[in-house]
């Protein structure tokens, strides 16, 4: 097999597997752009946003620089929630914890010195079903699944590099398309600093 | 025909966008590893540095609101454009991130005494290509922008794109068409198992 006949089968052969992924990663980033058109199509529905699943007196101190993931790991364990999560501290009173899976998030907002907790789920919507999707990553979960997960978020920006790659190289090889092509990299390339200068 | 229309705008489409491709893989990357480069810099926070303080003696219309306000401060600076507030009424002191991608700066003007402080983001490749990554267009009225927003959605539309025309040339390559559906079904697969899991 030549180097050639090696890059072409790879450049294939990787977007077929990485398809669902650069589907997915394409669509989710429409809700992102056009987040007033999106939210225009929801709202006035008569759903409300969160939905109450309990509120009930709680007392966790929550000590200044302490680990917040370990803080809401253990406040997901004290009323038996498990899941993928992710703490976040707006302020000193307030303490709020998601989890979340691909379909569904809870919302546990711990007021820390009312000393109560309240759970709240939120409504399904589609936009925020893709949102999720595309922002999901990094290893900070405990959980196999969710680490390959990131694996495979890697393994999508490696397939992107190796695109380009392998997409110049066989631009390259391609004689008749070169000053076309050229034109389109250099455009691109000089559009793409263009921006960096001066937005 | 028909074929050559799509592998040459499959190809050419790519080579326009490859800036953009490259700079949403690096900086995912960097978003999934976000927890090494907090290590790696010892914060969270990219840290903002004192660029000058200085006495700002601009007037500004009666009951300005603080958009109006940001947008006088930034062309008096010289620094008009993307840009969002903070605060600014009733007398209180603003504040206005401007949105340059290498170098966001955010400057606070204190109506009290006229102070006008100026900081630099420090300039770290991970918070430069995040905030590339997340930006978008259409929300302020900047041509430069709503361009920016233009190619985003340029390459919303061409992934659906190469999705769609990669699937056109592999079903034509008849040789590729047993491996490319196995490798079709086993991302399927795992795509499916992850939608069902977490």
């Amino acid at each position: 097999m030549s180097f050639n006949h090696f890059n072409r089968r790879l450049h294939l052969y990787l977007a077929m597997f990485l398809l669902p992924w650069v589907l997915m990663y394409g669509l989710s980033s429409l809700p992102f752009s056009h987040h007033d058109f999106f939210d225009d199509l929801y709202r006035g529905d008569g759903v409300s946003t969160w939905t109450k699943r309990f509120e009930r007196s709680y007392d966790r101190p929550v000590p200044q620089g302490a680990d917040l993931r370990q803080i809401g790991a253990q406040i997901l364990a004290d009323v038996d929630l498990e899941g993928a999560f992710g703490a976040h501290q707006p302020n000193q009173q307030r303490l709020n914890i998601y989890l979340h899976d691909f379909w569904d998030h809870t919302r546990l907002s711990y007021f820390i010195t009312e000393q109560r907790l309240v759970a709240e789920d939120r409504r399904f919507r589609w936009d925020w079903f893709f949102t999720g999707m595309h922002a999901r990553g990094g290893f900070q979960q405990d959980s196999f699944l969710n680490d390959l997960w990131a694996v495979v978020v890697d393994g999508v920006c490696i397939g992107f590099f190796i695109w380009i790659a392998s997409g110049i190289y066989m631009w390259w090889l391609l004689k008749p398309t070169r000053l076309w092509g050229a034109l389109a990299l250099g455009g691109g390339i000089a559009s793409f600093i263009i921006f960096l200068l001066a937005l | 025909m028909f074929s050559k229309i799509v592998r040459r705008t499959h190809m050419y489409l790519a080579l326009f966008l490859a800036p953009w491709i490259l700079m949403y893989a690096l900086s995912t990357m960097a978003m999934n590893h976000r927890h090494f480069f907090q290590e790696y810099y010892g914060d969270s926070k990219t840290p903002f540095h004192l660029e000058s303080e200085t006495t700002y003696n601009g007037i500004f219309p009666d009951n300005a609101k603080p958009n109006t306000i940001a947008q006088q401060i930034l062309l008096d600076l010289n620094m008009d454009g993307t840009h969002y507030v903070r605060g600014g009424r009733n007398g209180k002191p603003i504040t206005i991130w401007r949105e340059a991608p290498l170098w966001m700066k955010r400057i606070t003007y204190t109506p009290d005494n006229n102070n006008l402080r100026i900081e630099r983001q420090e300039s770290r490749m991970p918070t430069i290509l995040e905030e590339l990554h997340r930006r978008k267009g259409f929300e302020q009225d900047y041509l430069l922008a709503d361009l920016w927003g233009v190619i985003v959605d340029l390459v919303i539309a061409a992934m659906v794109f190469w999705v769609l025309s990669g699937l056109w040339m592999w079903w034509e390559l008849k040789i590729t068409r047993q491996w490319g559906g196995w490798f079709m079904i086993a991302g399927a697969l795992l795509f499916a198992l992850f939608i069902a899991t977490i």
